[in-house]
């Protein structure tokens, strides 16, 4: 076993492809979504705005939206209203809020008081959250004429505080141990995603093997069958475990990953290194070729991406999509790999995780045995 | 002699093609046996047989007193196999290579540094130790493929067509080396269908035509019983098949004719005879030495590359 243990991982450390694939291209999009999402989340949404009133109450209600934490307004002085409008219906511009003229003075003498608010029919969260804003402004002018006219009828500061209360009162509690970073998001979700892409190394050498004639030779040796399987699956064992510590790693000293408990990381990538190169195994004695190989790999990795919850979070999945999702390696991956980092789980917490991993390697396993003999026999041909 | 390897009646089938059919022979120690035949004659087969890479159906293998079918293991101690394609590890060195192959027989340590040394030595490859194998020559990649199997000193060793397309100095290297492993006692079984590569090695031969064994035994006393006695003539003025008195058959030849005879002198005087009379211009005109080449014809009908 040792020999082929040995031979094969210098083989896939001189293969730039493997380290393409399960070190270069995983640390690039931890990068570059890193780089997006992480500016992303310190970003204001920008509220477009024409102030044709141009009066003391119409700043007023300007410099209320600004105030707001996470937005930010914007006048254009230099295009008319028409011009702006017809933005909106190009896609240029998402929203226009305009407060007409007149505005000011309608407030004051207790008439109604309009704000056009021009948007596109398309469902945005920019929009969305413009337009709830606005409704919330609106709302607390709603909430002083009401004061007021309580005021004028004579009730007191405490009364109207009374009236004013809400029956429903919304408390928020953070149940995280901490905040969750977008390294936290990201990293395991990637790691997870790219450790199944040493499946197709595994179909390159077992195919490479069979095809150049090498593993007719080696049956010409003492070499038992048992062995050659045992050393070929230990070595990339080997190489998912160090891809997972180098991605780790790269996460941790490059964008303060918190890893949480050690241990329980430790038998979680240990477990996913076991399920990934068992499924691998037997894709590599299923497929005919490398290329039928290839196309499989593809759908464990992108559906198993897709519904175990690594691209988008599993909660927002269509239910029928998170019941697949529960079939899938990457998930349990994924889940347990969040609850060390981010809950603050130890390895006692993670055990069902762990479990469903080492499952799916030894289903991975029970079925390449079963085609093994097959693989080795087609030595012959 | 002592048999290093008794066949007998070995059938092979592939589903309903018969790879091997009923063939018998057996190889002497010590001595090079050649395995002649076209390509798709069944030689690889019977090759692989001998080294358990493949079962067989039905007859009797016996490799150095073992016998295939229930000591197989023990043979494969015994046996080193060089296939006909290059199974070498391209993008490790040769030394990692022959690492490799030696520890796959328990060959550890220093041992296994002494032996990986001695081949390199044999094969002539010593300053390429360290090199990549994708760095190699054609020949010299052949010449590392045959020191793999060298590693573990094998009683017998099975070439498969281990000189289809090398430069003629790696050639040369692995005559001598072949020569060089018979000396010592070795015994060599050289699978090709260049007859020349084995009328220059062995001693005895086996000639496999369509899965069955048509001529075996000591090489010289096929040649003798096989061979026939012909004349090769070569004249641009004779354009159709030249008739004389004790001629055979005629057949074609590159640029000539082999006339087949059971007198070569009367043929040959018939041919200057009748070339002086019609002012013929003789380019060529020889006695056709006995060889593989022409067995080979006599009793297929075929020409080996064909």
């Amino acid at each position: 076993m040792l020999p082929v243990f040995r031979k094969e991982l210098q083989i896939l450390f001189k293969e730039k492809g493997t380290f393409f694939w399960l070190i270069i291209l995983p640390v690039a999009f931890i990068v570059l979504y890193a780089s997006v999402f992480g500016s992303a989340s310190n970003s204001n949404i920008t509220i477009h705005y024409i102030d044709q009133d141009n009066t003391a109450v119409s700043k007023q209600f300007v410099q209320t939206l600004s105030n707001v934490k996470g937005f930010e307004t914007a006048v254009d002085t230099s295009t008319t209203r028409d011009d702006q409008i017809e933005k909106i219906r190009n896609g240029k511009l998402s929203s226009l809020v305009i407060i007409p003229k007149g505005f000011g003075d309608n407030l004051k003498s207790g008439d109604k008081a309009n704000i056009e608010f021009y948007r596109t029919s398309v469902t945005d969260q920019t929009v969305e959250s413009a337009k709830a804003l606005l409704d919330n402004i609106i709302n607390s002018y709603r909430e002083g004429k009401i004061k007021s006219t309580l005021a004028f009828s004579g009730k007191s500061d405490v009364q109207i505080q009374q009236i004013m209360a809400s029956p429903v009162v919304l408390k928020e509690v953070n149940e995280d141990v901490k905040n969750v970073t977008v390294a936290e998001q990201l990293v395991p979700g990637m790691m997870v995603m790219f450790v199944f892409f040493v499946i197709i190394s595994m179909i390159r050498g077992f195919i490479k093997e069979r095809e150049s004639g090498m593993l007719a030779r080696l049956r010409s040796t003492p070499m038992k069958p048992g062995d050659y399987l045992a050393g070929m699956w230990s070595s990339f064992i080997l190489t998912v475990i160090i891809q997972c510590t180098a991605l780790l790693g790269f996460g941790h000293y490059v964008y303060k990953l918190d890893l949480g408990n050690l241990p329980a990381i430790i038998a979680i990538v240990i477990s996913l290194a076991i399920c990934a190169t068992g499924i691998g195994l037997a894709i590599s004695f299923l497929v005919k070729s490398e290329n039928q190989g290839i196309a499989l790999t593809q759908i464990v990795v992108m559906g198993g991406a897709a519904l175990g919850g690594l691209w988008i979070p599993f909660d927002i999945l269509p239910s029928f999509a998170q019941k697949i999702g529960y079939l899938m390696p990457q998930y349990w991956a994924q889940k347990g790999l969040q609850d060390v980092m981010v809950r603050g789980a130890d390895i006692s917490v993670i055990v069902p995780n762990i479990a469903v991993l080492l499952l799916f390697g030894i289903a991975g396993v029970f079925i390449a045995l079963l085609r093994f003999k097959r693989y080795i026999l087609s030595a012959a041909s | 002699m002592n048999k290093a390897i008794d066949i007998k009646n070995l059938v092979k089938r592939y589903d309903s093609k018969t790879a091997l059919d009923d063939v018998s022979f057996s190889v002497s120690s010590g001595s090079c046996f050649g395995l002649l035949g076209p390509n798709g004659a069944g030689k690889s087969t019977a090759m692989k047989i001998l080294t358990g890479i493949i079962e067989y159906d039905s007859g009797s293998v016996d490799v150095l007193g073992f016998d295939l079918k229930s000591q197989k293991d023990d043979i494969r101690t015994l046996v080193g196999y060089v296939p006909q394609e290059i199974t070498l590890y391209e993008k490790l060195s040769a030394y990692n290579n022959l690492r490799f192959f030696g520890e796959l027989y328990g060959i550890k340590g220093r041992e296994l540094k002494k032996r990986i040394d001695d081949v390199l030595e044999q094969v002539g490859l010593t300053d390429h130790a360290n090199s990549l194998i994708n760095t190699f020559s054609g020949g010299m990649k052949r010449r590392i493929n045959i020191a793999a199997a060298l590693l573990h000193k094998p009683r017998l060793l099975i070439l498969d067509e281990p000189t289809v397309g090398i430069d003629p100095q790696s050639r040369n290297h692995i005559f001598g080396m072949i020569r060089a492993l018979k000396k010592d006692g070795i015994t060599v079984i050289y699978s090709t269908h260049y007859m020349e590569e084995v009328e220059s090695l062995c001693d005895e031969i086996a000639i496999i035509d369509h899965g069955r064994v048509i001529a075996k035994g000591d090489l010289n006393k096929i040649l003798d019983k096989h061979a026939v006695n012909a004349v090769y003539v070569e004249s641009e003025q004779m354009s159709k098949i030249p008739v004389f008195e004790y001629s055979g058959k005629v057949s074609k030849k590159d640029r000539g004719w082999v006339i087949e005879t059971s007198n070569i002198l009367g043929t040959i005087q018939d041919i200057t005879k009748k070339a002086m009379e019609l002012n013929m211009a003789v380019k060529e005109l020889e006695i056709v030495r006995p060889n593989l080449e022409t067995v080979f014809l006599s009793l297929t009908g075929t020409s080996l590359r064909d």
